[in-house]
C-alpha cells in the first residue's frame, strides 16, 4: 500500500468516526426506542391474536377489546418501531454517503422525543377507544399534523447533507432513501387531507386507505430496507455491487410499478372497475423490483460466503433479502384476479403478508443495520454471539410460521369463505388453526426479541465490550469480515475510494 | 443523473398514479349523478337510498372497537367471489312469496357515513345485511335491538353459538344491581353477577346503526345485476354482466 492511500484511508477514518460521533445520540435514541415499541407491540400482538381464537381471554375490558389492541399493535409496530427504526437508518447512512458529520443531532434528537410523544398519545388513544376506524391510520386525527412536522424536522438534515455533498456520484442506496423520503410525506399528507379534511365518497376514502397501507410498504419500508442492503452488503463484504444497471433496473421499476398498488383489496367494491386490477397487477409485479434487487444483493453476498454466516449485520441483512423474494413470491400467489385474490382478500393473507413485509424483511435489514451501527456510533463491540444466535435462529422459525399462515392458512381460510352452501362456521374451523399458528410465532419472535433487547440495552448503558475486534458469530481467527484486525470500518460500499 | 433529473422522473411516475388512481377518482366521486329510476321503479324520479338509524355515531363505535377488522361490508358482484350466493348477505334468497332480494354492494349503501367499512378480514360473517338478517330471521321472541345487545353482551349465550370467536363488548353495559322497579331500559337477561343491564349510549347508537344495515331496499335496475330481481328460480343470480356504476 502506498504511503499516499495510506494517508487518504486514515483521513477517511477519521471523517467516518467524526460522523459516528456526532449521530450518536439520535441515532441511538431512535434504535433503543424503536426496540422499546417493538416489544410493546409484540406484547400486544400476542395478546389479540390470542384473543382472536379464545375470545375469553383477558375479556370484558374497553381497553383491551380485540379490535383495540390489534389497532395498537399494527400501529406500534409501524410508527414506533418501523419508522424510528428508518430514521436511524436513514441519517446514519446519509450521513456516511455524503461524507459529512451531522450538524443538528441536537433538534433531531429533541424530534425523535417529540415523536414518541404524539406515538405514545396515539396508541393509548386507540386502547382507550378514540381510534379513528381507518386501518393503519387508527391513530386519533390530532396526531397526524404533529406527525407530519415532526418528521419534516427529523428528515430534513438528511436532504440538505445530500444538496451540499461533496461532488461525486450517488450511490444507488441514495437513491432508494430519498425516494422513500420524498415518497412518504406525499402519501401520508394526501391520505391525511382526503379522509379528515376533504370528506368525499365513504367508499373511495376506503380505497384511498387501502392504497395508503400498500404505499407504506412498497414505497417507504421496502426502499428504506433495500437502501440498507445496499448499503451493508458491499461495505461489509468489501465487494462492489454485482450490476450497478441490475440495480438502477431495480429502482425504476418500484418506482414507477408500485404507486399503483393497494386497491386490489376493494376487488368488487363499487369504485371505478378498472383500479382494483391496476392494483392487483402491481402488486404482483412487485417481484420484478424484488428479484432483481434480491438476486443482486445475494449474488453479491454469496461471493463472500463465509462472511455472511460471520457477520451478524450480514446474517440479518441476507436472512431479510431471502424475507423479500418470500414476500414477492407470497404477493404474485395472493393477487392473481379471478383464482386467488378473492381467497385472500378477507383472510388471513393479508394480515401475513404485511407481517412478512415489516417483519420478515423490513425488520430483519434493520436488525442487521442495527447490529452494525450499533458498535460504530457507541464505540464498543457487542457482548455476546449466543445472544445474537439466539436473536436469528428464534426469529427465523416465528417469521416462516407467519409466511405459512400468509400464504397457506390464508387461502385455506378464504375456500371455505368461498363454499357459500357450507355454513359460515366452516371459515372460522379452517381458519382456527392458523390463528392459533399466529400466537404462536409472535410468542416466539418476541423471545427471540427479549436476547436482542438486552443485548442492546447493554450497548446502550455502553457496557459492551472494549475492543476493535468485531463480535462475529463464529469463532474468528485468520480473516475479519469488518477489513484488518484492529479496523471495523473498511472502506465504503463497493469501491475503496466512494464514501 | 442530477438530483433534478432524479426528483422529476421519481415525482412524473409517482404523480401519474397519484393523479389516475387517487386525486381524479375521488374528487370525481365526490358527487355522484343521481339515478333515474325507470318506470315501475318506484313512485319517485331519482333513486334515494333509505336508510335510518343513529349511523355517523354508530358508526363511529364501530371504527373505534375495530369490528371491521373481524366484519366486512362489501357484497362483492359473482367475478370477485361467492358472497351472493350465500342466502343472507346480499339481501334474502327467496322464501315462501317473497321474491329474492340479492344484490352487491353499491355506493348509495354507504349513505350517512365518512368512511366505508369495507373490512380487513372475515373472522366474522359480513355484516351489510345485518339488520334484515336480525329482523327476519334472528330475533323470533326477542325485538331486534335486544337480539344485538345480548350478542353484544355475549356472543356466546346460546348453546350453537359456544364456540363463536366475536368479542364480548360487556363494557358497553352497565350492571347495577335490582333495587325496586327495573329500569326503563334495562334488558330482559340477567347480567353475569345476576344485576340489571342497561346499555351505554355507545351500545344504542352501535345498534341503532347495525339495525340499518340493510339491503332490503328496491334499487333501480341499473344498479341491481341479480336476475330480474329474483323472482321466482331459486337460482343463484347470474354473474354481473357490467362493471359497478360508481365513477362511471
Ligand atoms: C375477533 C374478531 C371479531 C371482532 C373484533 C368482532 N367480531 Fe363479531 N363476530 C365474529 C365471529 C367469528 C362471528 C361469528 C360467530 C357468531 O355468530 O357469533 C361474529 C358474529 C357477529 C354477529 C352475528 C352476525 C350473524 O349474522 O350471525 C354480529 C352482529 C357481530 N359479530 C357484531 C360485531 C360487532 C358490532 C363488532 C364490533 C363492536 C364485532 N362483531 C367485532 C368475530 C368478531
Amino acid at each position: 500500500m502506498s504511503s499516499a492511500t495510506q494517508k487518504s484511508s486514515s483521513q477517511d477514518a477519521l471523517l467516518r468516526s467524526g460522523i459516528d460521533r456526532s449521530l450518536r445520540h439520535p441515532v441511538m435514541f431512535f434504535m433503543t426506542s424503536g426496540a422499546a415499541w417493538l416489544a410493546v407491540s409484540l406484547i400486544l400482538g400476542v395478546i389479540s391474536s390470542a384473543k382472536a381464537h379464545s375470545p375469553e381471554f383477558l375479556d370484558g375490558c374497553g381497553w383491551l377489546t380485540y379490535g383495540r389492541v390489534q389497532a395498537a399493535h399494527t400501529s406500534a409496530l409501524i410508527y414506533g418501531w418501523g419508522f424510528q427504526a428508518a430514521f436511524g437508518m436513514i441519517i446514519w447512512m446519509m450521513s456516511r454517503l455524503s461524507r459529512q458529520e451531522c450538524r443538528a443531532s441536537g433538534i433531531i434528537l429533541t424530534a425523535g422525543h417529540v415523536w414518541n410523544v404524539i406515538i405514545s398519545l396515539g396508541t393509548l388513544g386507540i386502547l382507550a377507544g378514540y381510534g379513528t376506524g381507518m386501518p393503519w391510520m387508527e391513530f386519533p386525527s390530532f396526531t397526524w399534523p404533529v406527525i407530519t412536522i415532526t418528521y419534516a424536522v427529523i428528515m430534513v438534515w438528511s436532504l440538505v447533507q445530500f444538496k451540499v455533498r461533496p461532488e461525486g456520484h450517488v450511490y444507488i442506496s441514495q437513491w432508494y432513501l430519498l425516494a422513500a423520503m420524498i415518497w412518504f410525506p406525499w402519501v401520508f399528507i394526501t391520505t391525511n387531507l382526503l379522509l379528515h379534511v376533504f370528506p368525499g365518497n365513504p367508499v373511495m376514502a376506503a380505497g384511498i386507505n387501502a392504497w395508503y397501507k400498500s404505499s407504506l410498504i412498497f414505497l417507504f419500508f421496502v426502499p428504506i430496507g433495500l437502501g440498507m442492503a445496499f448499503y451493508l452488503i458491499p461495505k461489509v463484504t468489501g465487494r462492489a455491487v454485482h450490476s450497478y444497471s441490475l440495480a438502477k433496473l431495480g429502482f425504476w421499476s418500484l418506482a414507477i410499478i408500485m404507486p399503483w398498488a393497494g386497491m386490489q383489496k376493494l376487488t368488487g367494491a363499487p369504485i371505478p372497475y378498472f383500479i382494483p386490477y391496476l392494483g392487483a397487477a402491481a402488486t404482483v409485479l412487485f417481484f420484478i423490483p424484488a428479484f432483481t434487487a434480491a438476486v443482486n444483493l445475494l449474488r453479491t453476498a454469496m461471493a463472500s460466503g463465509d462472511i455472511v454466516n460471520n457477520s451478524p449485520a450480514l446474517r440479518f441483512t441476507t436472512a431479510g433479502i431471502v424475507g423479500l423474494i418470500v414476500m414477492a413470491v407470497a404477493a404474485v400467489f395472493l393477487n392473481l384476479p379471478g383464482s386467488t385474490l378473492k381467497l385472500s382478500q378477507f383472510s388471513l393473507s393479508g394480515y401475513g403478508f404485511e407481517m412478512l413485509s415489516l417483519y420478515g424483511f423490513f425488520s430483519f435489514v434493520a436488525f442487521g443495520a442495527i447490529y452494525f451501527i450499533v458498535p460504530r456510533i457507541t464505540g464498543r463491540e457487542w457482548l455476546s454471539r449466543r445472544l445474537i444466535k439466539m436473536h436469528f435462529f428464534i426469529s427465523i422459525y416465528g417469521i416462516m410460521l407467519i409466511a405459512v399462515v400468509a400464504i397457506f392458512g390464508g387461502l385455506q381460510q378464504g375456500v371455505g369463505q368461498e363454499m357459500f352452501d357450507q355454513p359460515w362456521a366452516t371459515a372460522s374451523t379452517r381458519a382456527y388453526p392458523y390463528a392459533i399458528c399466529i400466537t404462536f410465532s409472535w410468542c416466539t419472535i418476541l423471545i427471540s426479541n427479549i436476547f436482542f433487547f438486552m443485548h442492546l440495552m447493554v450497548m446502550w448503558l455502553r457496557l459492551g465490550r472494549r475492543s476493535n475486534h468485531p463480535t462475529l458469530l463464529v469463532s474468528a481467527h485468520g480473516h475479519s469480515p469488518h477489513g484488518e484486525e484492529g479496523d471495523i470500518d473498511n472502506a465504503g460500499p463497493g469501491t475503496a475510494a466512494a464514501h | 443523473m442530477s438530483f433534478r433529473t432524479f426528483f422529476l422522473s421519481l415525482s412524473a411516475s409517482f404523480g401519474v398514479a397519484w393523479l389516475a388512481i387517487i386525486i381524479v377518482p375521488y374528487f370525481k366521486m365526490r358527487s355522484l349523478e343521481p339515478i333515474v329510476m325507470e318506470e315501475g321503479e318506484g313512485t319517485n324520479a331519482v333513486y334515494i337510498p333509505k336508510r335510518a338509524g343513529r349511523i355517523a355515531d354508530g358508526a363511529e363505535v364501530y371504527g373505534e372497537n375495530g369490528c371491521y377488522l373481524c366484519h366486512t361490508q362489501l357484497v362483492r358482484p359473482t367475478y370477485a367471489g361467492n358472497d351472493l350466493f350465500r342466502p343472507d348477505w346480499g339481501g334474502l334468497k327467496a322464501i315462501d312469496d317473497r321474491p329474492d332480494t340479492r344484490r352487491e354492494t353499491n355506493v348509495y349503501d354507504f349513505e350517512g357515513e365518512q368512511f366505508a367499512q369495507i373490512g380487513v378480514s372475515r373472522m366474522g360473517p359480513d355484516l351489510s345485511n345485518l339488520g334484515v338478517r336480525v329482523e327476519e330471521l334472528y330475533a323470533k321472541d326477542i325485538s331486534p335491538e335486544d337480539w344485538l345487545y345480548r350478542h353484544l353482551y355475549n356472543p356466546r349465550f346460546k348453546p350453537e353459538d359456544r364456540d363463536s370467536k366475536c368479542p364480548s363488548f360487556r363494557f358497553m353495559f352497565d350492571e347495577s344491581e335490582i333495587k325496586g322497579n327495573p329500569s326503563d331500559d334495562a334488558l330482559e337477561f340477567a347480567g353475569k353477577n345476576g344485576g340489571e343491564i342497561t346499555p351505554k349510549p355507545e351500545a344504542k347508537a352501535l345498534v341503532s346503526y347495525l339495525l340499518s344495515l340493510k339491503k332490503d331496499q328496491a334499487v333501480p335496475s341499473s344498479l341491481n345485476f341479480a336476475p330480474s330481481s329474483g323472482e321466482e328460480e331459486a337460482a343463484p343470480p347470474a354473474p354481473a354482466d357490467e362493471p359497478s356504476p360508481a365513477g362511471a
